[in-house]
């Protein structure tokens, strides 16, 4: 126990020592040094926020052949505190058809539901919020906070255009928790826990969850992408179509929190893809399960490369339109998501005796097995389908000539 | 050498009474008398084979008190257009016959000619006012017509120069000074009487309906006129069931300012600047029809090199402009700009050229009646040869990959929009559209003009006519325009530029003429009549923007409301030309 395993430990052993001498009761000094904590876990993560708006610019511009922000600061890393300023100047508007208390509630919610996120994100051995027994169910159901907030913006702003946003936003809601709840499913069966603490410590001993099943990460990833509703499922926001779909009537700071919670929830679930998937705060550097700073450095370092990696999805890929979005989901992922599942559970329990390096080996190769043969049915469909799409049209051809 | 020449039929034997010939001097065509027009109009397009209306525009002559309109029309097999026109006499109500039920492409330029100089067409299904408001009192492009801050009939304006000082007549005009509006009405406090009933008067299709015991109703949503993907202030109205898309209806004018006005108080060469502003990424291409036009009346020879710097500019202009179409239907899909800087990179260096020769990016202001108005240096000969045969082949190929090798993109094209060849040739779609439907039709090669038919190359046709053949057919017309560069570049020759002295007075003899170019929208045409006075009697323009939008209800019906943006995308309008 010394300050480089456990500083919260530390810190507390030492407010609680400070309090008693003031004289309060050691039960009252336990909740006032929770609460310290939780402020500073907040203000830690938005922090990182205020960040995140310098590395989205940054790197986007990057991807369009283009300088992005270079005057406020070196590289411009300060550009994200002008931003702030202007975002707060601005005039504060409530439309004048607008439900008063839901328009004002939801950009509250929308941050809201990605800080309550932060609450089991275990950053290190020794430093998280909670070791919630249910830790999964949480995320997703902290997740559906955030849908909610979207869905009273839009239906609140009296709009059509953020009505529109507003209705795809539920389609999009209610086909896309069925495979990430799924794709959850997998690490919970493995691990044996739905903590989300007891999944990290578990790949500690047992070794990488994503070499164990690569595809189920990658169900994660693309049903993450979806409920963030990030290009290309932007069509809740869909600027090309509805403008900006359910936050078109915000201005000023509370499309700010709309925007910066967009931006972190973005980089708390590439957080989670490392967390559940890429072992936790123990890798890439081993000393994570020793030493919290650089555990912390871990889990932030993963979500930081997760993060990117859905920027580069957003910045590269076209939107796909609603009905293909669903069709995707509802004959594409959800019986692959069920169809995994099942071979997973099926492989893990007949190889888990097998000693390590058979039981990983075999597990990858299962999942490598399971990819190839979805991609040969999926060509073999749509050469079925483009086949019959062709026939009338030779067939006419054939008539006309 | 593209005058309309007299048909095999003559249309004046074959209906005697019905038909004159037109026998002003300079002009030519057909008189059609006014009862008989649909019949015989129906003879033009089914016994004749001019089966797609191009220009309908109506002309004013004040002083023989008469109105006039004039179509052209022409056939998608090839050749010159015909013309012929229709008379009726200058006393309200001006009652002309619409042509609506021969060419349904009709219907947006009988409603211009009717918005600008109230002529009712009888028959037409929608007779509105399309560019001017609704409140608008009066019909502005009569001859007798006077515009706010009115001053002469002819530019230069002589309050301009007081003793030989600048001075600008709005500052002295104060507002309201010749502004007329229906008696009674004051501008700053009309609304509308029933403003549902004025703004979607035409959405008939709106209803209501219980299904399964649940009330559903149609939503209006107003697309436009400040949206991202409507590409400037252009408004389409949408009855939206659910997602789907149950009618749609352009609505535009936001943007008008009367160019054609304008272009008869101005001087011939005043117009050429003002050409540049119709479609502003094409300012190359754009004075080119009008220059055709005027030196067809004047008679001019274009010196060979000329000819050449001609083409050559024009088919860079055609290159950078598909280029900006792909990054902006990419941007209309939803991909964030992406795409759209890459396209940007190659469309920056054409616009280099531009500057370099013409000394400006986007207004360039380039052409001249008889050439153009400077030489190209050694430099930027070098610029071009260096772009044209090393950097644009390649970089157009990896474009190419880039976007059309993309699953969604592919997913979001194929089967969207489909429009029959038979319906893009009733609706006068012109342009790479109208190709992509399987009609080959180009007018370089169906009417050829400059030197166009010196080169080696072909007209790219696809078959499908849905937005991704519309994409492709783009991307093989940027190949062809490299042909055509690749070809200029190695027979161009050293010579004048412009034929005679630069004046900045032309005498334009008495007559009509009516050029037409394929611009990388479609067909371009300026119909111009010339009294022989120092400015155009008549300065019309037919757009392509304009035109084609007449078939984007027809290919939007039944899409989602997604698909509208990229078919309008891929309409490919632009405001400045589409509201004039």
């Amino acid at each position: 126990m010394n300050f480089w395993t456990d500083p919260i430990k530390l810190a507390f052993d030492g407010l609680m020592g400070l309090f008693s001498s003031w004289g309060m009761a050691a039960d009252a000094a336990a909740v006032v040094i929770n609460l310290l904590g939780i402020v500073g876990l907040i203000s830690a993560v938005m922090v990182l926020d205020i960040l995140l708006v310098w590395v989205e610019r940054k790197v986007v511009a990057r991807f369009q052949d283009r300088l992005g922000p270079n005057r406020v600061g070196p590289w411009g890393i300060l550009q994200p505190f002008p931003d702030i300023i202007k975002l707060i100047l601005k005039e504060d508007i409530t439309p004048a058809g607008a439900d008063k208390v839901a328009f004002n509630l939801a950009p509250i919610l929308s941050l809201g539901s990605v800080l309550f996120l932060w609450a089991v994100v275990p950053l290190a051995a020794t430093i998280y919020g909670v070791d919630l027994n249910v830790g999964l169910l949480y995320l997703v159901a902290a997740g559906a906070v955030g849908t909610l907030s979207i869905i009273m913006a839009g239906w609140s702003s009296n709009n059509k255009y953020a009505l529109v946003g507003a209705y795809r936003m539920v389609a999009n809601m209610i086909s896309y928790e069925i495979p990430m709840v799924v794709a959850l499913l997998i690490p919970t069966m493995l691990a044996g826990t739905m903590s989300i603490k007891g999944i990290s410590d578990f790949q500690l001993e047992h070794g990488l969850f994503f070499f164990l099943t690569p595809l189920g990460a990658l169900l994660f990833l693309i049903s993450a992408i979806a409920e963030l509703g990030r290009s290309p499922f932007d069509l809740n926001e869909g600027e090309s179509e509805i403008v900006a779909g359910f936050h078109i009537e915000y201005s000023g700071m509370k499309f700010g929190l709309f925007y910066a919670g967009e931006l972190l929830h973005a980089f708390t679930f590439g957080a989670f893809v490392g967390v559940l998937f890429f072992g936790g705060y123990a890798f890439p550097l081993p000393w994570g399960a020793t030493n919290a700073f650089v555990a912390v450095f871990n889990v932030l370092f993963k979500g930081m490369v997760f993060y990117w990696v859905i920027m580069w999805v957003k910045y590269t890929v076209p939107r796909i339109r609603i009905d293909h979005m669903l069709a995707f989901n509802w004959k594409f992922l959800v019986p692959v998501s069920f169809t995994l599942l099942m071979v997973t559970a099926i492989f893990h329990s007949l190889l888990k005796d097998t000693g390590f390096w058979p039981y990983t080996l075999g597990m990858f190769l299962v999942n490598l097995i399971f990819g190839w043969l979805l991609l040969e049915m999926l060509r073999s469909r749509g050469r079925a389908e483009r086949e019959q799409a062709e026939a009338p049209s030779t067939a006419a051809q054939a008539a006309h000539h | 050498m593209t005058t309309p020449v007299v048909e095999a039929i003559n249309l004046a034997e074959k209906f005697p009474g019905k038909v004159t010939a037109d026998a002003r001097p300079g002009y030519s065509g057909w008189i059609i008398s006014k009862e008989n027009l649909v019949e015989v109009a129906t003879f033009i397009r089914d016994e004749m084979g001019y089966d797609a209306l191009t220009n309908l525009c109506a002309i004013d002559y004040l002083e023989q008190k008469m109105m006039e309109v004039t179509y052209q029309v022409f056939k998608t097999t090839g050749g010159p257009v015909l013309t012929f026109k229709a008379q009726a006499e200058r006393v309200d109500p001006i009652e002309i016959p619409s042509v609506v039920s021969v060419w349904p492409g009709a219907e947006l330029q009988e409603r211009e000619a009717y918005d600008l100089y109230g002529i009712r067409f009888v028959g037409h299904p929608d007779l509105r006012r399309i560019l001017m408001w609704e409140g608008f009192d009066g019909y502005p492009m009569r001859r007798d017509w006077k515009e706010a801050f009115y001053e002469e009939d002819a530019k230069p304006l002589k309050s301009r120069w007081p003793e030989g000082k600048h001075k600008l007549a709005e500052t002295r005009a104060t507002f309201g000074d010749n502004v007329a509006f229906k008696p009674g009405f004051d501008p700053d406090k009309w609304i509308p009487s029933d403003p549902e009933e004025l703004l979607y008067a035409t959405l008939k299709n709106y209803k209501s309906e219980v299904k399964d015991g649940i009330k559903t109703d149609h939503v209006v949503v107003n697309m436009g006129p400040q949206h991202p993907s409507t590409h400037g202030v252009f408004r389409a109205v949408a009855v939206l069931d659910g997602e789907i898309v149950v009618s749609i209806k352009p609505v535009m004018g936001y943007l008008h300012r009367n160019h054609e006005k304008i272009g008869e108080r101005n001087t011939w060469l005043q117009n050429i600047p003002y050409t540049d502003r119709l479609d502003y990424f094409n300012s190359m291409y754009n004075a080119w029809s009008y220059a055709l036009a005027v030196e067809k009346m004047m008679g001019i020879t274009v010196p060979e090199r000329a000819e050449y710097i001609r083409v050559i500019m024009g088919e860079l202009s055609r290159i950078q402009n598909h280029l900006i179409l792909f990054g902006m239907l990419w941007n209309d899909l939803g991909s964030y700009f992406t795409p759209a800087l890459y396209a940007f990179e190659e469309r920056e260096l054409i616009l280099d050229i531009f500057e370099a020769v013409s000394g400006s990016r986007m207004m360039c202001n380039y052409y001249r009646f008889g050439g153009v108005v400077r030489d190209i240096d050694e430099a930027s000969m070098k610029k071009i040869k260096e772009l044209v045969f090393d950097r644009l082949p390649g970089k157009i190929e990896e474009i190419d990959r880039l976007l059309s090798e993309n699953e969604i993109f592919v997913s979001r094209m194929k089967g969207v929009g489909y429009l029959s060849p038979e319906d893009s040739i009733a609706y006068s779609v012109t342009g790479p559209n109208l190709r992509a439907a399987g009609v080959p039709y180009d007018i370089r090669r169906a009417d050829p003009y400059g030197i166009y038919d010196r080169f080696e190359f072909d007209i790219p046709v696809r078959h499908n006519s849905d937005l991704l053949d519309r994409y492709h057919l783009r991307m093989d017309e940027i190949h062809q325009s490299l042909r055509i560069l690749q070809q200029a570049l190695k027979q161009i020759t050293e010579g004048p530029v412009l034929a005679g002295k630069p004046q900045y007075t032309h005498r334009v003899p008495v007559g009509e003429a009516y050029g037409r170019v394929e611009a990388p929208k479609g067909e371009l045409g300026y119909y111009v009549v010339s009294n022989g006075k120092g400015n155009p009697y008549r300065y019309h323009i037919r757009t392509p923007s304009f035109v084609n939008i007449t078939s984007m209800e027809k290919m939007c019906v039944g899409t989602k409301i997604a698909d509208f943006v990229a078919i309008l995308g891929m309409v490919d309008i632009v405001l400045g030309e589409l509201d004039r």
